[in-house]
């Protein structure tokens, strides 16, 4: 991983309003409050599966003009699209294959959906910076190469009530070593299909 | 207040039948009212589960097209990349479609496509649709109530909202009012700050508004009567859902009453019209009916007081009920009073005992008479007396008696017929003639005089009587009845007196006994006036030929009738209870003038009379004797011996009171009365006065000369003195003397006189009593 030479882990807590952990909500961090420069590469893979009427994971974090395979694992057939602007698409109905990829140039939060079956909801967070992580079902999220300095971090979640679904945290800059910070996040009822 | 049976039994009947039909009239109305109530309340429960039915179909309805085209995958692609112009024509492809009054879409952002969005509350639809999925009401788009139907539209997630709205208008509830069986009126209510808002105001929406929300906060799911003004209405308020948050919508269920009871009217008329025209049946029936019961009644009323004038009634008896056997009772009564009142007036009009008309009849008929009689016509009755009546009933007995009577009526009434024959006393018959002249009727009794003294045969033998007839006539004007009959009653007195069989009245002989009575008064009035005085008459001793006693004698100078007779005076005294003040004032003045004698130098012995009336009253012989004992008088007390019979215990206790208080006592006028030896004996006297009768025919010699000697000397062994009263001759005197009187009295010695006069008479007094040589001329006489 690139970055700056002092580097620590940064490790957020979500919960929600109720005090549970909120899981699949996604931490990133702007160092100086700009998007990273250079490729971004995530270790995990870009892919959403749809297995068992559902997108699998729910939500996908992916980097800028990253390509993203969405193979189909259930025997029926899906229609995959995304409304979002600047990464919208459409994959017509299409059978139990996995060689479907949509390439997602835009940085932001893509809904997708599927035509046939309106309970498959899925999001893909798209981002321009390097350090981002979703947190778990434990609600924690771990950056574990966070660069040091100022930074802008935030947090989003597919039901965040809020503008653009985001809310920044109160820090505003990271220093060596690891950094805790617990956010609470107030969320919206998922859509009546969910 | 009514004064007429048939207006009273009219009233109350007609009364009564007027409440029962009001009381009917009052029941059917309330049964129907309370029935068609009924009836409404459940069609308005009714209705209202209808329309929540109807309501909820259309809200499905309006649910799955706005669902159908949220799903749209062109539609939602459409809203997602904001391609407004394709929504928009979407939108309205639908609505056109569907047939939907409004239809637009509700961005998340708050875009709104297919409407604008001045035309209502953004932010209160967006809140209501932000909080429920699928939200649904009531909202206000362009000041109207609208029924909101929202779907999300989900792309996939949350993009926005579409709307779809059907007008609550008028039209909308016309059609809602369609599907009741009975034609109610339905409105939608939805409240704007504070206020309730309609549409429809056709029916004070200001109280629907009021009870709106009163039935909303009392949750009431009932039909309930609602009044206002005049009219009632039944009312069911359903509440709407709203989709502003402080806002409120409810639909209206109305149905007025008057429509409910509207079918019932003519039956209601039917009902009233057939009481009135049963009122009127009563009212006519009973005035008919009362008409019957009291006609008879006011009939047997004015008979009624026919019989109280007198009249002879009868009334005709038309039934066989009560009134009738009423009626009959009346008549029978009303004959029974006539029958009565008949016997009555006979009974007052004659006499029990001979059948004759008795003196109220004879009264009438001479007053009618008198009434009827022409000037100068008079009208003359007699008054037949059967004389020594008494004896005869005593002697023939009572009831024969009575027969004679009878009989002697129907002679005179056959000798004359035509003639009103009465009785008048037990003895006394009275005819009224026929006759207007006193002159033409006399002769005619004169020859029926013998006629009607015929022997009557009365119980098998021959009677013989004696009439007396006194005459009274009259003219009109000068005497009533009552009068006329006293006349001929007085004139039969006075004719029996006379010895006469037939006596005209003569009212010169009866005087004028009606002033008798002013006359006492008068004689009282006399004796402070000293209009009554006294005379004293002298009595000579004709042993000493002195004067030793005078005899008192009350006189009376009346002012416009001069000089009363004394009998006259005293007599009726007597009668009318006025002679004791009149003895007191002879006692006090004989006393008074006593005294004066005595202080001239003469003392004489005082007679006063006392009367019979006085001799049994012990209180006047109290007086009396403490008077004369206290005035140290002389008095010699005179009564008659016929005094005494009366109550003889008495009146010789009382001169034996007088004895001992020594008054002395003299036996006046004895000769003339019942003379009566066994009286005489007891009677304590110490003078007996020999009545003047016997000495005025002294000298006439015969029997009176012998009754006088034996007097003189009955009296002088019984121990009293003699005087003889009547002394008018020198003769008399010498015969007296020589009888052995002891005193004599009368005008040959002095008449009765003054005081003066009598002081004077004494001062002079002096006689030459006959001597020797006349009594022995006289005894050889």
């Amino acid at each position: 991983m690139g970055g700056d030479a002092l580097a620590g882990s940064l490790t957020v807590t979500v919960r929600g309003a109720n005090g549970k952990p909120v899981s699949d909500a996604v931490v990133t961090v702007h160092p100086g409050g700009q998007p990273s420069r250079g490729p971004i590469k995530f270790p995990w893979p870009y892919r959403v599966q749809q297995q068992n009427i559902q997108f699998s994971p729910f939500v996908l974090i992916v980097p800028a003009g990253a390509e993203v395979a969405f193979p189909n694992l259930d025997k029926v057939r899906h229609h995959v699209y995304s409304f979002s602007p600047g990464n919208k698409f459409e994959l017509k109905l299409y059978g139990r294959e996995e060689n479907r990829i949509v390439k997602l140039p835009t940085a932001g939060a893509a809904a997708i959906g599927c035509n046939i079956h309106d309970q498959m909801v899925g999001f893909i967070k798209v981002v321009d910076t390097a350090y981002a992580a979703k947190s778990d079902a434990s609600g924690v999220a771990t950056i574990a190469d966070a660069p040091s300095g100022p930074v802008v971090v935030r947090v989003w979640h597919p039901y965040l009530r809020g503008p653009k679904n985001e809310k920044v945290l109160p820090v505003t800059s990271l220093g060596g070593g690891a950094t805790r910070e617990a956010v609470t996040i107030e969320l919206r009822a998922p859509a009546a299909h969910h | 207040m009514f004064n007429r049976l048939q207006t009273k039994l009219t009233v109350l009947y007609a009364g009564l039948f007027a409440l029962a039909l009001s009381l009917v009239a009052v029941t059917v109305y309330l049964a129907i009212a309370g029935n068609a109530q009924q009836t409404v309340r459940k069609e308005l429960a009714v209705s209202g589960t209808v329309f929540d039915r109807v309501w909820a179909l259309r809200t499905q309805r309006l649910r799955d097209g706005a669902d159908l085209l949220s799903r749209d995958f062109g539609f939602r692609s459409a809203v997602a990349t904001r391609d407004a112009p394709t929504v928009e024509s979407a939108i309205t492809n639908l609505r056109q479609r569907l047939g939907l009054d409004l239809a637009f879409t509700v961005g998340v952002e708050g875009d709104v496509i297919g409407l604008d969005p001045a035309l209502l509350d953004l932010d209160k639809l967006w809140a209501a649709l932000d909080a429920e999925d699928g939200a649904q009401g009531v909202f206000v788009i362009d000041n109207a109530p609208y029924q909101i139907i929202s779907a999300p539209i989900m792309a996939p997630t949350l993009n926005g909202w579409i709307v779809f709205a059907a007008k609550l208008d008028d039209r909308e509830m016309q059609a809602l009012e369609g599907l009741s069986a009975i034609d109610l009126d339905a409105q939608v209510f939805d409240q704007r700050n504070g206020q309730w808002i309609t549409t429809d105001t056709s029916f004070d929406p200001e109280r629907i508004g009021a009870y709106v929300d009163q039935a909303l906060q009392a949750r009431t799911h009932e039909p309930e009567l609602l009044k206002a003004g005049r009219a009632d209405n039944l009312v069911l308020v359903k509440p709407l859902k709203s989709l502003s948050q402080d806002g409120a919508a409810a639909l209206v269920l109305r149905y007025p009453m008057a429509k409910a009871m509207a079918p019932y009217r003519p039956l209601f008329a039917a009902v009233i019209l057939a009481g009135l025209l049963g009122a009127a049946l009563v009212v006519v029936a009973s005035w008919a009916l009362s008409r019957g019961l009291a006609r008879p009644i006011a009939a047997l009323d004015a008979a009624a007081r026919r019989l109280q004038r007198g009249e002879d009634v009868r009334v005709e008896v038309q039934t066989h009920d009560e009134i009738g056997r009423l009626a009959s009772s009346f008549n029978l009564m009303a004959a029974e009073i006539r029958d009565r009142e008949a016997k009555m007036i006979h009974q007052t009009l004659h006499d029990a005992e001979t059948g004759l008309p008795n003196r109220r009849a004879l009264e009438r008929e001479i007053s009618a008479r008198l009434a009827g009689a022409a000037e100068g016509e008079q009208v003359i009755i007699s008054a037949v007396g059967l004389d020594r009546f008494p004896f005869m009933r005593g002697a023939i007995g009572y009831t024969l008696a009575t027969q004679l009577i009878a009989d002697l009526g129907e002679r005179i009434t056959a000798i004359s017929p035509g003639l009103l024959v009465g009785r008048l006393t037990t003895s006394t018959l009275c005819v009224v003639s026929n006759l207007t002249d006193l002159a033409a009727l006399l002769p005619l009794i004169d020859r029926s005089v013998q006629d009607l003294e015929r022997p009557i045969r009365v119980g098998g033998e021959r009677v013989d009587i004696h009439l007396t007839h006194g005459l009274a006539a009259t003219t009109a004007g000068a005497l009533d009845a009552p009068r006329l009959i006293e006349q001929a009653l007085i004139a039969l007195d006075q004719g029996r007196a006379a010895n006469r069989k037939v006596m005209l009245f003569d009212p010169v002989a009866y005087g004028d006994p009606a002033s008798n009575l002013s006359l006492m008064s008068e004689m009282l009035d006399a004796v402070t006036t000293g209009a009554l005085f006294l005379n004293h008459q002298p009595k000579l001793d004709l042993r000493t030929g002195q004067i030793t006693g005078v005899e008192a004698l009350v006189r009376w100078k009346h002012p416009t009738r001069g000089l009363m007779r004394p009998d006259l005076f005293v007599g009726m005294a007597e009668e009318t209870g006025h002679i004791r003040a009149l003895t007191d004032y002879v006692l006090t003045q004989a006393i008074a003038d006593q005294k004066i004698l005595r202080a001239a130098g003469h003392d004489v012995l005082m007679s006063v009379n006392i009367s019979g009336r006085l001799i049994d009253d012990a209180d006047f012989a109290d007086r009396a004797i403490e008077q004369v004992t206290r005035e140290g008088a002389r008095l010699c007390f005179e009564i008659t011996e016929t005094a005494v019979i009366g109550n003889p215990e008495v009146a010789l206790a009382v001169l034996e009171r007088f004895a001992a208080a020594g008054i002395p006592v003299s036996i006046d006028d004895y000769g003339s009365g019942l003379s009566s030896l066994a009286y005489l004996k007891q009677i304590r006297a110490d003078e007996l006065k020999i009545d003047k009768a016997f000495v005025m025919s002294l000298e006439a010699g015969g029997k009176d000369a012998l009754l006088v000697k034996s007097t003189i000397d009955l009296a002088h062994s019984l121990g009293m003195k003699v005087t003889a009263e009547g002394v008018e001759t020198r003769e008399a005197l010498a015969a007296l003397q020589l009888m052995g009187c002891d005193l004599a009295q009368g005008y040959h010695i002095a008449k009765p006189m003054g005081l003066s006069q009598l002081t004077e008479f004494l001062g002079d007094w002096s006689i030459d009593l006959p001597g020797e040589t006349e009594t022995a001329a006289l005894r050889q006489a």
